[in-house]
């Protein structure tokens, strides 16, 4: 059945309507409810993306930008409204720019963490990536996403790794970010060596930080560049178990603050099993039981000058550290070896997704939050998930420093069978619940997504109103993804 | 002379705010970190050092304008130099100069304080800044005193008019003159010829008032015929050491604060502190005997055309760096017993007592609340008494600590080494 | 423009008659701008009332606050800050402080000393607010420009509080971005400001690990301040190269190494400035070490956490010096020296000795970016002063620039300046000249745009439009027109 698709999407040339098109992008594994666009169209490159937000301001066509492959999850894909147009930048894949010198990447918004990944390993450097990101996830995607980035050290400010960004605001007007704004093209900054490195202004406003975080309400970007940083000669990865998340936080807060530590996270043995078992339940659960409750994973590194010296003496400062706090970091959280937990999160996640291998589905609630709220925090989302009927044991939790451990990115895992419709709607009714109950113990949701925003952004009407005039400004017309967020 | 000399200077303040604090690597900590009463009180930038030179640059080019705002400011300023001393560990230019000679100015322009004038009044009746009562030299009564007008002595005890005048202070006078008997010094007093020095009313901007005082007084030591003055008061040793020189009256004379005779006295083996004083104390550096007693420097020269402030001959900025803060330490740290724990704002860049610049007259609850400050200070180094070696400042410690009830001590040094040597 | 008795009393009203003042004798040391008056809010109620008597008189208001620079239309209302100056608090757990805006860098640093830690230093030195966006000499480790803030506390310029990301949402401060897009994107100027509108109350700031001492052992009497001994685990040295290539291929290394707590790359003017405590020796310093130096270089501060930390940075610094070509500066290995220097840049951050001192005046040109770029244009720029100081308009540095690296070399900033007298006219034009020069050059080159001075709708156009969208976002803020730039700087 053809989709009713509004005269003006059709006017536009190469708009994919076919049922199977508008299906996909209906829904996806979140809790929004499903929309189904009125087309599909699939950009090359800037010049068709700005002709495109050109066109949806004309005939008032809201467009939902979508960058990564499916399955996505977070329902910021999924359209708020009819009459939709997604513009799907997959297929958008050049990578652009890999400089050493400069430690940097430029890519398009289809290029995933794998692909580049490798091109920039060919160059020495590596990405301070998320945890374990799916096969299909947009390496521009995550970066506007502001997700959490697994080597904290490196993450001077949330808006790292983004350098710059070029983009069409919901006007149709093209802007580039930071360094890249000017003067001239980006070709002519290369000419002189001008690399698209700096991320803040020009001048008083730093506007990649209102592109992040957005959810494609703002505008849509065709490029990115990003900080690298260099490939170590040199990984002495490290695990420290713990029945108490206490030893472990306490750990991680001196890893960072001393810069000693590469990656460094926190993972429940819930998540750690899922991220390694070969098949489930058995072999899962068979992996978990031999992993303490809490695990630390850290690395210490070496890079071009004396690194194993480097290691050396960082090493004997951690075990000072550890020694005070009466633990021994080892070399094996159980059957999961340290170098084996190194080598997965430096790829993105194989297949199949690690969150859908437990059960088929996960719903995460994610959030910011301090040291010293981590614990209760913890302990309140147990409980609640207790209380609904899904157990504790089975709730994953990742924690992460973030920004050079000024705050804590916190998210909780519910994994459950989507073909199973009470589990689903215990995991629905959870996740909602926790928003309620954790903003009340100090949690901070930066990047709130699906029906719950609302209830976020209701907490703060004075930022709202800000947000707002910002939006008139950049998309006055509401083209872009209008119902997320407060638009 | 005058303000006009100052021009450049004035204009050299780039408005960085370091007067307003203690030099920057000093800083330790929140509290303590200002050094400018008067900014610390009044907030607005013009009660700064940098804030009065900018408007002196201004008035200099504009010509004065006199309001009650501009002579609130200029009165409200206890003199203390702070703002020199922080202003001049990276800046070479005259700060506590032009603000001096923009008081003077204002005064010479009859634009007064009614307060200061009534001092002014009082220092032309009867040769002292303070109210008079009986005899100049009365304090001395049964001591035995040499008589430096009539006798030949080595050395001039100049009193000083509060210790001279003030029933509760005339024991520092009893217990300097005692000191130096005890040490045997050849020295006299003038006795009921002394005359005020002439220092306060500097400050105060009454400049031919002091030259008055001054002449007199070099007048007094001259036929004396004494090569050394010894005082133990700051503004006295202040007005004598600096302020003399500055206007080519000082003659070759040597001054001497007591503290540094003191400490003198004990190296030459002269004086010993041999009684144990257990105390606790921490020690307040008077501004005019720490940062503005340093010798002055005398020059004159022109500004070498071209990119550089500079001058030919090259010019030596007084920064504070010369006064005297050692020999008062040492003096407390040879009486055995004492434990002398430092303040956070010291020497250079001490905190002023309150009393200077005739605010004590003109506006006694600011010199009060700046003398509160101070007290806080020392009470937070644990000490049990404050230690301080000039009478003006004592006395404005004492008011401050009866009126927060404070359980510290104050004390001159003169007293604590006569008990050492009693 | 005064203001009427009734538009007085109003302000008054709101913060006592002792905190404000429209006598324009105050007004020459506020920068000569003849402003309706002056006002010293207490604390971010006030600030709010104040604005919103500015938008319903139509009164122009800025904020100031140490006060050093800055340019002010007449008859606008002054806020200066300085009643507002408390530390907030300092969370060592989450790694920041907060503060109201009159906190200067010096009195945080020294609570934070105490407790192990510090922040970043701007180069405009202690003596300014801990909250100014800006950068500065500890850059390497400390980050800078509008990267150190978290939460910020702001009053709009219509009047409204909005407290940004976690403050608004949690109540905390350890996060200003969010809920979705971030309020940073303008929030990027801190109070004293000539360019975020509305005022900044208070913000809270990164802090960072010190390996230091709680305080640093000075010994002497002003100007002569020493350290009694270097700290354990530090060494600060300064390293010249045969060209600026070499020089900064050390400063890259260095960099990727993360050796360096410090690296700033001071010309030897800037050493001898920093070392002296009068023009005439530092006159005699400069020639001195001019001879001594074989090229441009960098100062450099090793910090270790532990001695054996130390050792190793010090063994990588001195690999990368040697392989680059570089000699240290064997006065600067003097401990005196040293030790002075150390302090200076951690404590004090310089400035105004280098840049004050000698002739009262200085313009610059100061690019925050990509490093091997702008010293490509910092070249040319530092040639282009030859002439100047051959002309006696400018104080002679050889024509030299610095800079330094930001977060290991990530970034950096390039900086060139031209010292000479204010009250020489010839030497003030051609120094105007000169900045006009190599600001246009560094566009037509593609290098950057330099954004300071008046707006150029040329450059707003070769740089995205930015002056554009920044226009239309003030005016939504600011629709009364209240909060204009320009504005002061620190």
């Amino acid at each position: 059945m053809a989709a009713a698709a509004s005269p003006a999407s059709v006017a536009l040339a190469g708009t994919d309507t076919t049922q199977a098109a508008l299906d996909a992008y209906a829904k996806d594994i979140s809790f929004v409810n499903p929309v189904r666009p009125a087309g599909v169209v699939r950009p090359k490159n800037a010049e068709e993306v700005q002709r495109i937000v050109e066109f949806a301001n004309r005939t008032r066509t809201p467009l939902v930008p979508v960058s990564s492959g499916p399955p996505h999850f977070r329902g910021d894909t999924v359209p708020s409204v009819g009459g939709a147009t997604i513009v799907d930048l997959s297929g958008m894949k050049r990578i652009i720019n890999v400089q050493r010198a400069n430690r940097v990447a430029m890519c398009e918004p289809g290029v995933t963490f794998g692909e580049l990944i490798a091109e920039v390993t060919k160059h020495g450097l590596r990405l301070n990536m998320p945890l374990l990101p799916r096969k299909t996830k947009s390496v521009v995607g995550s970066l506007l996403g502001r997700e959490p980035v697994v080597m904290p050290k490196y993450q001077w400010d949330i808006s790292d790794p983004l350098a710059c960004a070029g983009l069409f605001f919901g006007t149709g007007d093209e802007f580039r970010t930071g360094q890249a704004a000017g003067p001239g093209t980006i070709e002519e900054q290369w000419a002189v060596g001008g690399m698209q490195k700096a991320p803040y202004g020009p001048g008083t406003p730093s506007l990649h930080r209102l592109i992040q975080g957005a959810q494609g309400t703002m505008g849509i970007v065709t490029w990115a560049s990003m900080r690298c940083e260099l490939r170590p000669s040199l990984e002495e990865p490290f695990v420290l178990g713990a029945s108490q998340l206490e030893p472990l936080l306490e750990l991680a807060y001196w890893l960072v603050r001393l810069r000693m530590a590469n990656e460094c996270f926190i993972l429940n043995s819930t998540n750690l099993a899922a991220i390694f078992a070969q098949d489930f339940p058995n072999a899962y659960q068979n992996l978990k039981a031999t992993l303490p409750p809490w695990i630390l994973f850290y690395t210490v590194a070496g890079y071009e000058y004396l690194p194993e010296e480097r290691v050396g003496s960082q090493l004997k400062d951690i075990t000072t550290i550890t020694q005070r706090l009466g633990v021994e970091p080892v070399r094996a959280a159980g059957a999961v070896s340290a170098n084996a937990l190194l080598r997965a999160v430096q790829q993105p996640s194989e297949e199949p997704y690690w969150k859908l291998r437990p059960k088929g589905a996960c719903q995460d609630v994610f959030y910011l939050t301090m040291y010293e709220k981590l614990e209760s925090q913890v302990a309140a989302m147990s409980d609640l998930a207790e209380k609904a009927g899904y157990p504790a044991a089975n709730l994953g939790v990742y924690i992460q420093p973030v920004v050079q451990a000024t705050s804590y990115h916190c998210e909780f895992n519910l994994f459950y069978d989507p073909e199973n419709r009470q589990e689903r709607m215990r995991v629905k009714e959870i996740s909602s619940l926790a928003i309620g109950s954790l903003m009340g113990k100090g949690a901070f949701f930066s990047r709130p997504y699906g029906e719950t925003a609302g209830a976020v952004l209701n907490r703060d009407a004075a930022t709202i109103a800000v947000l707002k005039t910002f939006k008139q400004i950049f998309d006055p017309n509401q083209v872009m993804n209008p119902g997320k967020l407060c638009f | 002379m005058g303000l006009e000399q100052y021009k450049g200077d004035m204009e050299m303040c780039c408005r960085c705010s370091d007067c307003k604090f203690v030099p920057m690597q000093q800083v330790g900590g929140f509290q303590f970190a200002n050094v400018c009463p008067s900014i610390s009180k009044y907030n607005f930038h013009s009660y700064s050092g940098g804030g009065r030179l900018n408007i002196g640059a201004d008035m200099l080019k504009n010509g004065m304008t006199y309001t009650d705002k501009l002579l609130d400011i200029v009165y409200n300023c206890q003199m203390c130099g702070a703002c020199g001393a922080s202003c001049n560990y990276a800046m070479d230019m005259e700060v506590n100069e032009p603000i001096s000679e923009f008081r003077i100015r204002c005064v010479k322009d009859g634009r007064t304080n009614p307060a200061l004038d009534k001092t002014i009044a009082g220092l032309r009746q009867h040769g002292s800044m303070v109210p008079v009562a009986g005899k100049r030299g009365d304090w001395a009564a049964g001591l035995g005193l040499k008589d430096a007008t009539r006798e030949k002595v080595d050395v001039l005890y100049h009193v000083g008019c509060l210790t001279s005048y003030d029933p509760n202070l005339q024991k520092l006078a009893q217990a300097t003159a005692k000191i130096l008997l005890k040490a045997g010094v050849n020295f006299g007093i003038a006795g009921d010829a002394e005359v005020c020095c002439g220092g306060r009313a500097y400050q105060m901007g009454y400049q031919e008032d002091f030259l008055a005082q001054a002449r007199k007084n070099m007048a007094l030591v001259k036929q004396a015929g004494v090569k050394t003055v010894v005082t133990a008061c700051a503004d006295g040793y202040q007005a004598f050491k600096v302020l003399y020189d500055k206007f080519h009256l000082k003659d070759g004379l040597e001054v001497l604060h007591i503290s540094e005779y003191v400490a003198r006295l004990i190296h030459e083996g002269k004086l010993t502190l041999e009684n144990r004083i257990d105390l606790s104390v921490t020690y307040h550096d008077p501004c005019r005997l720490g940062r503005l007693g340093e010798p002055w420097v005398h020059w004159q020269g022109k500004k070498v055309p071209g990119d550089r402030f500079v001058f030919d001959p090259p010019k030596t900025y007084r920064r504070g760096t010369y006064g005297v803060y050692q020999p008062p330490r040492d003096v407390l740290q040879s009486i055995p017993g004492i434990k002398l724990t430092e303040m956070a704002r010291i020497k250079e860049y001490a905190w002023c007592c309150g009393a200077g610049g005739g605010v004590s007259d003109s506006n006694p609850e600011f010199a009060q609340w700046t003398a509160q400050e101070r007290i806080e200070e020392a009470a937070a180094t644990g000490a049990d008494a404050l230690v301080t070696a000039c009478p003006w400042c004592e006395r404005t410690f004492e008011q401050a600590i009866r009126a927060t009830g404070s359980r510290l001590k104050v004390y001159d040094i003169v007293e604590l080494v006569e008990k050492a040597i009693a | 423009m005064a203001l009427s008795k009734d538009v007085y009393t109003a302000f008054e009203d709101v913060v006592g008659p002792e905190y404000i003042c429209a006598d324009p004798v105050i007004m020459p040391s506020y920068h000569s701008t003849e402003f309706a008056a002056v006002i010293l809010p207490e604390n971010t109620a006030e600030v709010q009332a104040i604005v919103r008597l500015c938008n319903q008189y139509k009164i122009v208001f800025r904020p100031i606050c140490t006060g050093w620079t800055g340019t002010f239309a007449k008859g606008t209302i002054l806020l200066d800050l300085r009643r507002m100056n408390r530390i907030v608090e300092i969370n060592e757990k989450n790694m920041y402080a907060v503060v109201e805006p009159y906190v200067i860098t010096a009195q945080l640093q020294a609570e934070l000393m105490k407790r192990g830690l510090h922040l970043n230093v701007k180069g405009a030195g202690t003596n300014c607010s801990a909250m100014l966006r800006g950068h500065g000499h500890l850059d390497q480790t400390t980050s800078g420009d509008d990267r150190n803030h978290l939460a910020i506390e702001w009053v709009t310029p219509t009047g409204d509080i909005v407290r940004s990301g976690s403050l608004g949402s949690a109540d905390e401060w350890f996060c200003g971005d969010g809920p979705g897009p971030s309020l940073r994107s303008i929030l990027t100027s801190a109070v004293p400001p000539g360019v975020t509108p509305g005022v900044f109350t208070k913000a809270a700031l990164k802090i960072y690990h010190w390996p230091g001492p709680a305080r640093f052992p000075i010994q002497g009497v002003s100007p002569n301040y020493s350290l009694s001994e270097i700290p354990p685990n530090f060494m600060a040295r300064y390293y010249s190269f045969p060209s600026v290539e070499k020089m900064w291929q050390a400063e890259r290394k260095i960099g990727e190494s993360e050796i360096a707590f410090e690296l700033m790359g001071f010309n030897v003017a800037m050493v001898a400035a920093n070392i002296t405590t009068c023009n005439e020796e530092e006159e005699q310093m400069f020639r001195q070490l001019s001879q001594a130096v074989q090229g441009p270089g960098f100062f450099v501060i090793i910090a270790g956490n532990s001695a054996p930390d130390f050792e190793y940075k010090k063994r990588v610094l001195q690999q990368i010096v040697g392989e680059s070509e570089g000699k240290s500066l064997t006065q600067l290995e003097n401990p005196r020296l040293e030790g002075i220097l150390l302090c200076q840049c951690v404590r004090i951050s310089a400035s105004i000795r280098e840049t004050f001192r000698p002739g009262g005046a200085f313009k610059s040109i100061p690019i925050m970016g990509q490093r091997d770029l702008t010293i490509k244009w910092a070249i040319g720029a530092g040639q282009a002063k030859l002439p100047l100081i051959e002309k006696g308009l400018i104080v002679d540095d050889g024509g030299a620039f610095f800079g330094w690296g930001v977060e290991q070399g990530h970034v950096g900033k390039t900086e060139i300046f031209c010292k000479f007298d204010p009250q020489n006219e010839t030497a003030a034009k051609a120094v105007e000249q000169w900045q006009k020069e190599q600001g246009d050059r560094a566009f037509r080159e593609r290098y950057f745009a330099s954004l300071m001075g008046e707006k150029n709708p040329d450059i707003s156009k070769g740089m995205c439009n930015y002056d554009v969208w920044w226009r239309k976002i003030q005016e939504a803020l600011d629709p009364n027109r209240v909060s204009p730039e320009p504005g002061a700087l620190v």
